[in-house]
């Protein structure tokens, strides 16, 4: 290919020309009010939290020696799993060829390249050289690393998935598929080394083994489609098309079997841990049966979602919104309760040093330098995807 | 090339933190309770008074096994971990990215990141300072007043570790999760 020819394919993206006036210009409805005044707090707070954290470095967490992952790793989780579940629902479309769900595809890949970006731009903040990250990922990778799987591949997926947009957006869904296809793959592979991270780790025996890298397809997929009502939500203000909800409701038929098969997975974790006899498994699963932040997991995103799902058999749009939106913060305690509960119980070396007993469970609760950077990164987030609905036309191509 | 290991004779130890201190003073470790390479750990006395149980009580220095199966090594993104040429478990500054996987990797609570360096840090064996100079000990070994500690060479079938380890029973820590350490405890 030419450079003339990359330069015209370049050129000839279609997007709308939006100036600053256009930029602040949105219809004056309450909710739209509130979304900016939230948007625009949460930018600055990202801001604040940032300019802490290059004063400060990591004294500006509460990360401990025996507690070095904080909310920010959790943060950057929970937007890779939304990045990857969009990822997922936007190829049933564009990739699969399912026609129902194709007026979907664009906008879930928008969301999937905006969702990502800003689980990058929070665990920026997180990594101490992410300068350094970068050149020596290349240079000296570390092939035995989930860590490095899982960020390079993640690298190549942010990739595939902007080429997979401009396809989308040039409305060529032959190279749309090609490259829809290999992102999904690159994206499920990124994301299963992901729950690699943590599996991995035989010296935390709760996370160890496959639990992890599966379950977290499993629920990036469930994120992806909670991410789809909310954002199908906004997008018709709950005033559905007859297109629009054919579709939801056969994705919530969808969502009801995997938020089934989740709590099924949930519950044979817990019941492994507990009775599998494993050296220092039962007692962290029994702690963490005790915390309250577990049972709001377990009640917003798996059990409130799904009674509804189960009692309007899928066709109640409008509930699913609102059950969707307990559904994300639900699954942010997912995040949170994977990334704390791995780290819960201390390695027992009979350390003094710091403390005049060894404590029972590893404490923590984030400073407000990390819960200004991660509430920054859902404003980014937010900021994004409102410049995407302004910039591009996110409706499917056969709808305007 | 050597491959170099510690031998403690942990009922030797007399909890006296000599040790500690002299690896901060020899390595340059910033102070502060949580900026440690090296500890002596303390069994927490069980059973009630009168009975207690005085066996429980032991005072077990430690610090990085040097695995030959480290699992920090494993898991670093970048091999900013990497075995020397000794096979002792080192860092290799300017390629840690400060990730923090290495930390929740190791079992034996090993490291811990060094705020001023920017790096993770870790037990090296004195390998930057005192065995860069051609000295044959350890700062914590040679400071040890009940000499608790051996170091040396288990590839030297004369050296006086792998004497005492042909000669004395011995365990490794949390040997089960096959990381094959080369701190080894006397019986």
């Amino acid at each position: 290919m030419k450079i003339a020819e990359i330069k015209e394919f370049i050129t000839t993206i279609p997007y709308n020309k939006v100036s600053l006036k256009d930029l602040l210009s949105f219809e004056k409805t309450k909710v739209n009010i509130l979304l900016a005044v939230v948007t625009v707090s949460f930018l600055a707070m990202f801001i604040i939290g940032v300019a802490i954290y290059l004063s400060h470095g990591h004294h500006a967490y509460n990360v401990t020696r025996e507690h070095p992952w904080g909310l920010l790793i959790a943060v950057y989780i929970f937007f890779v799993v939304s990045s990857t579940g969009l990822c997922i629902v936007g190829s049933l479309g564009d990739v699969f060829g399912f026609k129902d769900y194709m007026e979907i595809s664009k906008r879930a890949i928008f969301g999937s390249i905006v969702t990502i970006m800003a689980g990058f731009a929070v665990i920026a903040f997180e990594i101490g050289h992410p300068v350094t990250m970068l050149i020596y990922n290349v240079l000296t990778p570390g092939f035995t690393s989930a860590i490095w799987w899982m960020g390079t591949l993640y690298g190549l997926y942010l990739t595939f998935m902007i080429i997979e947009f401009i396809f989308l957006l040039k409305n060529d869904m032959k190279m749309a598929r090609y490259f829809g296809l290999t992102g999904l793959l690159v994206g499920l592979a990124a994301h299963s080394n992901l729950g690699g991270v943590f599996g991995f780790l035989n010296a935390r025996t709760i996370s160890n083994g496959v639990f992890y890298p599966t379950y977290f397809i499993l629920t990036a997929f469930i994120t992806g489609i909670y991410l789809a009502f909310i954002m199908y939500g906004f997008r018709y203000k709950l005033d559905f098309t007859q297109s629009a909800t054919k579709m939801l409701s056969n994705l919530a038929k969808i969502q009801g079997l995997l938020l089934s098969i989740l709590i099924f997975f949930v519950t044979w974790k817990m019941l492994t841990d507990i009775y599998g006899g494993m050296p220092n498994r039962s007692e962290v699963a029994i702690h963490i049966l005790q915390s309250w932040t577990f049972w709001a997991e377990v009640f917003l995103a798996m059990i409130i979602p799904l009674v509804l799902i189960i009692a309007s058999s899928g066709q109640s749009i409008k509930a699913l919104f609102w059950a969707s939106l307990s559904g994300m913060v639900g699954i942010f305690f997912m995040r949170y309760n994977l990334v704390h509960d791995t780290q819960l119980k201390p390695l027992q070396m009979l350390k003094t040093t710091e403390y005049q007993l060894v404590p029972t469970w590893v404490e923590y609760f984030p400073s407000s330098t990390e819960i200004m950077i991660s509430l920054g990164g859902v404003g980014l987030c937010l900021f994004l995807y409102y410049l995407g609905t302004k910039l591009f036309n996110l409706d499917a191509a056969t709808t305007h | 090339m050597a491959r170099y290991g510690m031998v403690l004779d942990y009922k030797n130890c007399i909890n006296c933190k000599a040790c500690e201190v002299a690896c901060k003073e020899e390595n340059g470790i910033l102070l502060g309770a949580d900026k440690h390479r090296i500890w002596v750990g303390t069994g927490e006395i069980e059973g009630e008074y009168p009975l207690l149980s005085i066996a429980s009580s032991a005072f077990i220095p430690s610090q990085c096994q040097h695995c030959d199966e480290a699992p920090c090594q494993e898991v670093c993104p970048t091999n900013a971990t990497y075995y020397n040429e000794n096979g002792v478990v080192c860092i290799d500054p300017d390629k840690c990215i400060l990730c923090s996987y290495c930390m929740n990797a190791c079992p034996y609570d090993a490291r811990y990141v060094d705020t001023r360096a920017m790096v993770i840090d870790k037990c090296t064996f004195c390998s930057d300072t005192r065995l860069a100079r051609g000295e044959t000990t350890t700062a914590c070994q040679n400071t040890c007043p009940t000499k608790v500690r051996i170091f040396g060479d288990l590839d030297d079938p004369n050296s006086e570790i792998s004497e005492v380890l042909r000669t004395r029973e011995h365990f490794s820590l949390k040997s089960h999760l096959g990381t094959e350490p080369k701190l080894f405890y006397l019986t």
